[in-house]
């Protein structure tokens, strides 16, 4: 059984050689740290709630990690790792039933233990509300507490994803106390190594040293192993404007700031304050089709477009310099386990006007309006939608940009009938699975057989070896039928100050194991 | 009197009334959507839904705006959906900030303008009379987002004498707080005196050309006190008059200079709601704000009173 649970861990969440690089904690100078002092972070604005289960927003991830805590977590290789789990689940031969054996002696913020009648709350509650949650509800047909300390999922099918999704940090499966879940929720109560001592908003959000708490044994392992509370208290600092974000670095107000446009890296070099913080690559912007009504529900026509783009052209508008973006078809970059170049020879970065001209014809939508919305709420999602009216212009289309604030593109997104194309991001996933471009009700609707036949021999795959190769056939299917447009990787910069130690580049910077010089 | 005093109060009912209804329709009507925003990026369409029936935005909007008069007529202005906490609450944590900054800034702005202002119009045509209407024009003319990353530079960044954002930490006392508000309050000072001066150099000068003005002249009075007790207070009812409109305006959140200087005040709570669609603190604080304009608006009338005996008739 250890074996096929080490091969579960292997390729769950395999990670890449440079992911090491950039995640690789300074153990040694954790240890040294004395203990003590403040982290003030820069965040880019006030979180939308401090439920991480009811919200996909990184901010809240970010902020909520450090007082909840989930069952499982990732490890500097983004391989699944147990964090309040004791180890690894057992996993019957079947790959439907999980058996997880819980760490005891493991205290929530409020002083009481935490036991298997709170997890089994807490992931009733995930499934009941958050969206993560609710996809994995479909295929579990029970999770019960089989003693104090342990619980027992089971599924319906065998569903691989299912460990990453109980380790990711938004939308997340959070383990709450049972007696304090209510929705929305009034007090925040985790078992995480520092709790919430004062909210005020947009003004700061106080953490303060959780004293019962259990740390794992060993040494930080990313967002596993050992968490130190090092420093005694995490400060996160709303500051929405980017220019003042950046200021707030070099004069030393803050210690960490998240979240800076890359056109400000070379005015943090060189300064004794603050110093630039390049996580590469951090993530991929994406032109979603709405595969479901309109223009963009024709192959041929979603062909057009992405024959008409040049996405080197629309990374530089964004992006400015090749330091901070990459050109790459793949879904996955090159070091992660999931880099596979199927399917994309001759899709990309093609700015074939008279080829995409040609597709738009045999679709039938010459002269017909093609609307993107978009949004200045990120400046490279507008300057990318620029650079592409322009190409999709001279392929012969008719494009209106409509340029919306982030609430209502939101909103908008969600009904097919006013939208043919919509820009949006994401980092890097450390699991495929969760990559909202696969899921038929996410906005895009992207749902055929061959969809289908792809992504579900994915996630019911239980052999990890085998995981990568049925991958690169969903990359194919996404290739073939375009349900959204890769344009690139592209980098994510912060800033922080030189005293701080402890802190590595990660999509959801963490401040356990952070100390003050 | 009392009748003038009964009339204004009565309209001010009225214009209460009236924007009430505007509020809770624009904010209504326009797109975007408290759910999605809270749910975030990758929430499903069944997700919104049943969040938007949660917090009864699924009622016809009639239904809901009964309900909101209902609430108001308690003195209710309801519950913020991202705060979790009463809208009411939530304002009065940002009045001190939006509170001394306005009236720092009003100081700032006065102190350089209506001084100014009094002897640009009283040494008309001199070359400090065109500097100062020329830096009066440049002023109007800067952002005052462009000032104060300006200042931010230099005062934060360079000197490191003050902070760059924010408003204190954690049990910070009055004076650092204060501290947080002197660079946004010079920032907003500044451009708001452009119009304080020019108001006041049109009016001293409308003023200054009176028969009345000769008269006190002539009999041999003090051109300080000319100025200063005949001209500046018969001047004083248009400068009252911008005096407020801009104190209005700053209460009613100094949008852009908040969040440049990440400061909790009444603006950035409105720009922070406005972006998620928390309806109930969009509407809750329009309504304080528009209540603000009414009663600053009323107290101006009622200075003019006292100013000038001539408006009671």
């Amino acid at each position: 059984m250890m074996g096929r649970v080490n091969s579960v861990r292997r390729a769950l969440l395999a990670g890449t050689a440079a992911m090491v690089g950039a995640f690789v904690l300074p153990t040694g100078s954790v240890e040294a740290q004395t203990k003590g002092g403040v982290v003030n972070v820069a965040t880019v604005g006030e979180p939308p709630t401090l439920d991480p289960m009811v919200s996909t927003a990184d901010l809240v991830g970010i902020i909520t990690q450090h007082f909840y805590e989930t069952l499982f977590t990732f490890d500097k290789n983004w391989k699944v790792t147990p964090l309040l789990a004791e180890t690894m689940p057992e996993i019957s031969a079947d790959g439907k039933v999980y058996t997880i054996k819980l760490r005891q002696g493991v205290t929530f913020h409020d002083g009481s233990t935490m036991t298997s009648e709170d997890v089994v709350a807490s992931l009733k509650r995930w499934m009941d509300l958050a969206s993560r949650g609710k996809q994995t509800a479909g295929i579990v047909a029970g999770v019960e507490a089989v003693d104090a300390n342990t619980v027992r999922m089971t599924l319906k099918e065998p569903y691989a994803p299912l460990l990453a999704l109980l380790a990711f940090n938004n939308s997340a499966a959070v383990i709450m106390p049972a007696k304090k879940m209510e929705n929305p929720l009034k007090e925040p109560v985790g078992t995480g190594p520092y709790k919430l001592k004062e909210r005020k908003a947009d003004q700061y959000i106080q953490l303060v040293r959780h004293d019962g708490y259990k740390s794992r044994s060993g040494e930080p392992d990313g967002y596993g192993g050992a968490r130190k509370q090092i420093v005694d208290e995490i400060r996160f600092v709303p500051v929405p404007d980017a220019n003042t974000r950046i200021e707030g670095a070099i004069s030393g107000q803050y210690d960490y700031v998240d979240a800076l446009p890359v056109e400000a890296f070379s005015r943090l070099q060189g300064q004794k304050t603050t110093e630039p913080v390049l996580l590469k690559p951090f993530g991929w912007p994406v032109f979603v089709m709405n595969t479901k009504q309109g223009i963009m529900s024709n192959l041929d026509a979603r062909l057009a477009v992405r024959t008409a783009l040049s996405e080197e052209d629309m990374l530089t508008a964004a992006f400015g310099s090749k330091d901070f973006f990459a050109l790459n078809p793949a879904m996955f970059p090159k070091d992660y386990i999931w880099h596979t170049t199927a399917g994309t020879e001759g899709a990309y970065n093609l700015a074939d006007p008279e080829k995409a001209k040609a597709l738009l014809k045999k679709a039938g939508s010459e002269g017909k309006p093609l609307r993107i919305l978009t949004s200045r709420q990120y400046e490279f999602h507008y300057k990318m939608a620029q650079v592409a009216a322009e190409y999709l212009k001279q392929a012969g289309f008719a494009v209106e940009l409509m340029v919306v604030d982030w609430a209502t593109l939101t909103q908008r997104r969600t009904d097919p009938a006013l939208w043919d194309i919509y820009i949006t991001h994401s980092p890097f996933l450390p699991e495929p699975a969760l990559t909202g471009l696969l899921s038929e009700s996410s906005p895009g609707w992207w749902s055929t057989p061959l969809r289908k036949k792809t992504v579900d021999a994915f996630n019911s795959e239980p052999d990890p070896a085998k995981r990568p190769a049925l991958w690169a056939e969903v990359q194919k299917a996404i290739y073939a039928e375009v349900p959204g447009i890769k344009i690139g990787d592209f980098n994510a910069l912060s800033a922080k100050s030189p005293k701080l130690d402890g802190v590595v580049p990660a999509p959801w910077p963490y401040f356990w194991n952070a100390s003050i010089k | 009197m009392t009748r003038y005093v009964l009339q204004r109060f009565a309209g001010m009912i009225a214009v209460m009334f009236v924007v009430v209804t505007v509020v809770f329709v624009i904010v209504r009507i326009a797109p975007g959507d408290p759910a999605s925003v809270m749910l975030g990026p990758d929430a499903t369409a069944q997700d919104v839904a049943s969040l938007r029936a949660r917090l009864g935005l699924d009622r016809p909007l009639v239904v809901q705006y009964v309900l909101f008069l209902g609430q108001l007529a308690r003195g209710d202005l309801g519950e913020s959906i991202f705060l979790n906490r009463p809208v009411l609450s939530a304002l009065a944590d940002r009045a001190e900030p939006t509170f001394f900054l306005t009236i720092f800034s009003l100081l700032i702005a006065s102190v350089i303008a209506i001084p100014v202002g009094i002897y640009s119009a009283y040494r008309r045509g001199s070359l400090f009379d065109q500097a100062t209407t020329t830096l009066a024009m440049l002023a109007a003319s800067i952002p005052s987002f462009w000032l104060g990353l300006l200042l931010i530079q230099f005062f934060a960044v360079r000197l490191g004498v003050l902070p760059v954002s924010g408003y204190g930490g954690p049990g910070a006392s009055l004076a650092t707080r204060l501290g947080h508000l002197v660079l946004p309050a010079v920032a907003l000072g500044v451009v708001s005196s452009a119009l304080i001066l020019r108001f006041t150099r049109a009016s001293m000068l409308d003023v200054l050309g009176d028969d009345y003005i000769r008269t006190a002249r002539s009999k041999g009075m003090g051109e300080f006190r000319v100025v200063m007790k005949h001209a500046f207070k018969n001047a004083l009812i248009p400068i009252l008059t911008v005096l407020g409109l801009t104190a209005a305006l700053l209460v009613s959140g100094a949008v852009v200079t908040e969040t440049v200087f990440g400061l909790p005040g009444v603006g950035s709570l409105v720009v922070s709601a406005v972006l998620r669609r928390d309806y109930p603190v969009i509407q809750g604080a329009l309504l304080v704000v528009a209540a603000l304009y009414v009663i600053i608006n009323f107290l101006i009338d009622m200075l003019y009173l006292a100013v000038d005996p001539r408006v009671r008739y």
